[in-house]
């Protein structure tokens, strides 16, 4: 080996191509071994195949609506860790977090209005996305385990659009929550001790606002990444998204 | 040496119609376009995604920029609404539960809930998968085409028809 290619002024020279070379892998070779580098070779990208079928690109099959459904699902995450900054979820300090984020923090109005007008967009585009699934009959197998896991999403979804509608603490989301949490209490036997532990008291107060607070912001989104993984993950396993057979 | 080795690589066999002749350099005859139909991820699909998340995120900052999200006076247990109404995808159920609290709220939200999970364990026939609303499943279109309407119906009543005291009242009058 020649001693130059080591030398400390060789290295600075080729600091940004041995940089670059270190975090992205590319094997090089012709334009389609790239390109499935690309896919294969970067985390994000990998639950892809290297190739699809035409079928999967058709917008006017899938309405994109579980992408949709995803990407609504990352604005609510990215915003909610933003508000998070400023909420409080404190009965006497919630409320004014609310009138801190209209009047006093810059962009915080719209903040607000982001992480809410995405929930209720994505309750929907979830429950159009089940719809498709239905109409396309792709949860016949070998895609019957997603179509459950699916289901336990739309569920999710809705648990954590519900305890999210509390937090703002005013009328609409106290009375909101009551009248869905005295429903529970129609289950027989244990009706009014399950409303106990969902309010953790006999009626909406400071508990209740801190357990929908703990649901909405840690243990539901962390049950909600961990099963979207798995969604995403046996879309590949069963065969890629549902096409009808190629003639 | 090297004749022995291509006769083993390509066999002559009687019953083979093809042969390798050759390996060109150049570009298939489906140019873009692999066996099966299928295409590179990148840059295909990927690009799309891309562009898909740009008209989400330009969608709801646009919303968000002229609609403002609902905030009322303050919490106030002693205060109670009237109607006071649960958010509007319960709203269906709240309306079921008001013709029967047991009934409308656990029993059909149950049978909901399991009938969607059991569903693809219940319909084992496998026809008219990757078409949309395929006419060899019409018995499951009409089924849940009634439920998703029933559901939507209850909501829009729900949310629009009812005013205190949960009496029907009419926008419009």
């Amino acid at each position: 080996m020649n001693k130059a290619t080591y030398s400390l002024a060789e290295s600075i020279k080729l600091l940004p191509v041995n940089i670059r070379n270190s975090v992205i892998r590319r094997g090089g070779g012709s334009e389609d071994q790239e390109r499935a580098s690309v896919v294969f070779g970067n985390l994000f990208l990998h639950l892809h195949p290297v190739r699809v079928h035409l079928n999967t690109l058709r917008l006017g099959y899938t309405l994109g609506l579980g992408l949709i459904s995803f990407y609504l699902l990352v604005i609510l995450i990215i915003s909610g860790i933003l508000l998070m900054f400023y909420y409080i979820p404190s009965i006497d300090m919630a409320y004014n977090s609310m009138l801190d984020l209209e009047f006093a923090v810059s962009f915080g109005v719209v903040l607000r209005n982001m992480h809410r007008w995405a929930a209720h967009a994505m309750v929907a585009f979830v429950f159009f996305h089940m719809c498709r699934v239905f109409y396309t009959a792709s949860y016949k197998s070998p895609r019957e385990f997603n179509w459950v896991v699916g289901v336990c999403l739309l569920l999710l979804t809705l648990f954590l659009s519900f305890t999210g509608y509390l937090l703002p603490w005013d009328q609409l989301a106290f009375w909101a929550i009551t009248v869905g949490t005295n429903i529970v209490t129609y289950v027989p036997w244990i009706g009014d001790e399950l409303r106990y532990l969902m309010l953790g008291g006999t009626e909406v107060g400071q508990m209740a606002l801190l357990r929908f607070y703990v649901l909405h912001i840690a243990v539901l989104p962390m049950v909600m990444a961990a099963l979207v993984g798995v969604h995403f993950w046996r879309i590949r396993k069963d065969g890629g998204l549902s096409r009808p057979l190629d003639n | 040496m090297q004749a022995s080795e291509k006769e083993e690589l390509f066999p002559k066999g009687s019953d083979k119609t093809y042969s390798l002749m050759g390996i060109v350099e150049g570009e298939p005859l489906q140019v873009e376009r692999g066996p099966d139909n299928m295409v590179m991820t990148y840059p295909h699909l990927v690009v799309r995604e891309l562009l898909l998340f740009l008209v989400v995120f330009i969608v709801i900052l646009g919303v968000s920029m002229v609609f403002n999200a609902p905030l009322e006076e303050p919490a106030n247990a002693l205060h109670s609404t009237n109607p006071a109404k649960a958010p509007w995808y319960f709203v269906g159920i709240q309306e079921l539960v008001s013709y029967s609290a047991f009934l409308g709220g656990i029993v059909a939200p149950g049978v909901i809930v399991l009938s969607l999970l059991l569903l693809p364990y219940l319909d084992r026939n496998p026809r008219g998968v990757g078409v949309w609303f395929s006419g060899t499943r019409k018995f499951g279109i009409v089924m849940f085409s009634l439920f998703v309407i029933v559901m939507i119906v209850l909501i829009l009543i729900g949310e629009f028809l009812r005013g205190p005291n949960w009496n029907i009242y009419w926008p419009w009058l």
